[in-house]
């Protein structure tokens, strides 16, 4: 199928810098490395101290590259932060819920960008609010609200006429998760909607266009031509809203009260290690290292799939607009 | 019904295709936002008490306010020493992740493998691991050294101190600035992808007529690729301020759980949105400051 794209016409630029200089590309290797050795360090040695056996720590002359490695402490990280289960979890809550975003977001995006409609300024001063205030300053209210689920205060207005309390509590299910995420206003949906807003918008109307003429309808537009011409905003935004929600430890903490995702097994670890005493602290860095690892490794799987295109539709999206 | 539709227009139907798209959102941001951004305001004048039947809430005036900023020892404290970090941390992520993008958005040997390197923040870098990565890092070589910090087991600081003819003293200011770096620059990948997205969409004949007229890059950087990249700027200023604010080493916000876990809510909420508007008052004055001194002056 061809794309279409508001592509942006690179290439002429680099071509036409200035003829450029030795030193000022050496310059500009050192200053990458320089910080990528502090990116790359703290992960590599996690990734070392996971495998390094006790011994190691207290032999001067190893500092990366143990001798000998050992799994020990990724069969005890495992058993500490319980990791199937909560990697079951995770999916369960997060990325059920990061999917249903990407999905009811684009779709908000797609009629905040395209149409003109009564009451968009009010819409956009919402957007603009919804990214600047983030859920941590109303978690109080909302795990309440979640607690007596109610819409409009029809179910509370109902409950003091008759008696009858059918406002259902759902917090400690999945619904805490998955409502939001429905109704675009989830983990960070303002940026993720400002990203699709932002592309939609560069995106060219005249193919939308002659569809309506043709009688098609919005979600046939929508769906048959909008959605396949934007798989570019659809990375970004995946990559996005997967690793948001795959890092995120604060709402399950305030919304669970067990069966914890990945995240805040990670966000616990410390406690969840002092509770194993007769390991030492060389001992818990390296669990801590295993488990670290095992926490990052899916995402960097699916990072390293997605990297090139990734990294290509940055290039791509059109944030500015 | 279809004539009909006919004759009220094209603009009439968008309309009405515009609210069928936003009608979910505009649910949501009632029920998940606007009302309990009002609720939990309105909590923090007041007094609210959880029980049996549900809550009862008294209307104390200023007092939560009162109580947070006179009586409470730690409040004060904390905000300061949270202001100064934001204060810091705000201008070196800005302009580090600028820097860093307008560096991977030129072509040379090696961008794709630099550019996914320095993604990784992005996928890493959310709270739990990193504040795990980075603590157990430091704490894995200073065990020895009695200080936490990365900086001692990424280099031998002292050795390197001495080596020069420095004094002591300066091996710890040397510490504490590697390690607010790495910290401060773990917390720059999804500016430095949104800069780089913003670079991308200036368009390129801008640059080409720059160099008919003769201008240096210093100069194509100031008049072109800073002033087209003003949204992305304020984009990425509010996101940084969203991100110092969530931070997990907030100890704003630690206090203000703690508030919350032991059922002060009214003083919770009080904490969290006087912290929210000061931190929002120093970005619109920032903001400002950037609107008077560059915006204007381009248009």
């Amino acid at each position: 199928m061809q794309r279409i794209l508001p592509v942006k016409k690179r290439g002429s630029r680099g071509k036409l810098k200035r003829a450029q200089t030795i030193p000022l590309a050496i310059g500009r290797y050192i200053l990458l490395i320089s910080i990528g050795y502090l990116v790359l360090y703290p992960v590599i040695y996690m990734i070392s101290s996971s495998l390094k056996p006790v011994s190691a720590y207290l032999d001067a002359s190893i500092i990366y590259i143990p001798r000998e490695f050992t799994f020990e402490f990724y069969e005890f990280a495992i058993r500490t932060i319980d990791y199937w289960d909560a990697l079951g979890s995770t999916f369960l809550y997060e990325m059920a819920s990061a999917a249903l975003e990407v999905m009811m977001c684009s779709f908000i995006g797609y009629g905040m960008a395209r149409f003109k409609f009564k009451g968009k300024r009010f819409f956009d001063v919402m957007l603009i609010l919804l990214i600047l205030i983030p859920t941590q300053m109303i978690i109080t209210p909302m795990m309440m609200n979640y607690s007596q689920m109610d819409v409009f205060g029809i179910g509370g207005l109902f409950h003091s006429l008759t008696g009858i309390d059918l406002r259902p509590n759902i917090l400690d299910t999945v619904w805490t998760f998955y409502l939001p995420s429905l109704l675009g206003v989830g983990l960070r949906a303002g940026t993720l909607l400002y990203i699709y807003i932002q592309f939609f918008k560069g995106l060219p109307q005249e193919l939308e266009e002659a569809a309506w003429i043709d009688g098609a309808g919005l979600f046939r537009t929508f769906f048959s031509i909008a959605l396949p011409s934007s798989s570019v905003v659809f990375t970004t935004v995946m990559i996005f809203a997967l690793v948001w929600h795959w890092n995120d430890y604060f709402l399950p903490i305030m919304y669970l009260s067990d069966n914890f995702p990945l995240a805040v097994k990670i966000y616990d670890i410390e406690s969840l290690l002092t509770l194993q005493n007769e390991w030492g602290t060389y001992a818990s860095i390296s669990t801590k290292g295993a488990a670290c690892f095992l926490f990052i490794l899916p995402v960097l799987v699916v990072y390293l799939f997605l990297q090139r295109r990734f990294v290509q539709s940055i290039d791509r999206v059109g944030i500015t607009g | 019904m279809r004539t009909k539709k006919k004759n009220r227009g094209i603009t009439a139907l968008k309309a009405r295709y515009g609210w069928i798209c936003v009608a979910p959102w505009a649910l949501g941001l009632v029920l998940f936002f606007i009302w309990p951004v009002i609720q939990s305001v309105v909590y923090s004048f007041c007094k609210v008490n959880l029980s049996a039947g549900g809550m009862n809430i008294t209307f104390l005036g200023l007092d939560n306010f009162k109580y947070i900023f006179m009586e409470n020892a730690n409040y004060l404290d904390f905000m300061v020493e949270s202001l100064v970090k934001f204060l810091y941390s705000f201008p070196v992520i800005l302009v580090l992740s600028l820097i860093l993008a307008l560096i991977l958005n030129q072509r040379f040997r090696g961008r794709l493998f630099f550019r996914a390197l320095y993604f990784l923040p992005v996928i890493i870098a959310s709270g739990a691991v990193l504040k795990t990565i980075l603590s157990s890092t430091a704490a894995g070589v200073s065990n020895m050294q009695q200080d936490e910090s990365i900086a001692m087991s990424m280099f031998s600081v002292s050795e390197l101190v001495t080596s020069l003819g420095l004094p002591q003293q300066m091996s710890s200011y040397f510490v504490t600035l590697m390690d607010g770096i790495t910290g401060l620059i773990w917390n720059c990948g999804v500016q430095t992808v949104l800069f780089i997205a913003g670079l991308q969409a200036i368009p390129p004949l801008l640059y080409e007529v720059s160099r008919v007229e003769g201008a240096t890059s210093w100069e194509e950087f100031w008049f072109i690729t800073f002033p087209m990249l003003s949204r992305v700027i304020v984009l990425v200023s509010v996101f940084t301020m969203v991100e110092l604010i969530t931070d997990p080493t907030n100890k704003i916000m630690d206090q203000a759980y703690a508030f919350m876990r032991s059922q002060f809510y009214g003083e919770s909420s009080a904490m969290l949105w006087s912290y929210f508007l000061i931190v929002g008052v120093l970005m619109a004055a920032l903001l400002g400051l950037f609107k008077k001194f560059c915006l204007n002056k381009w248009e």
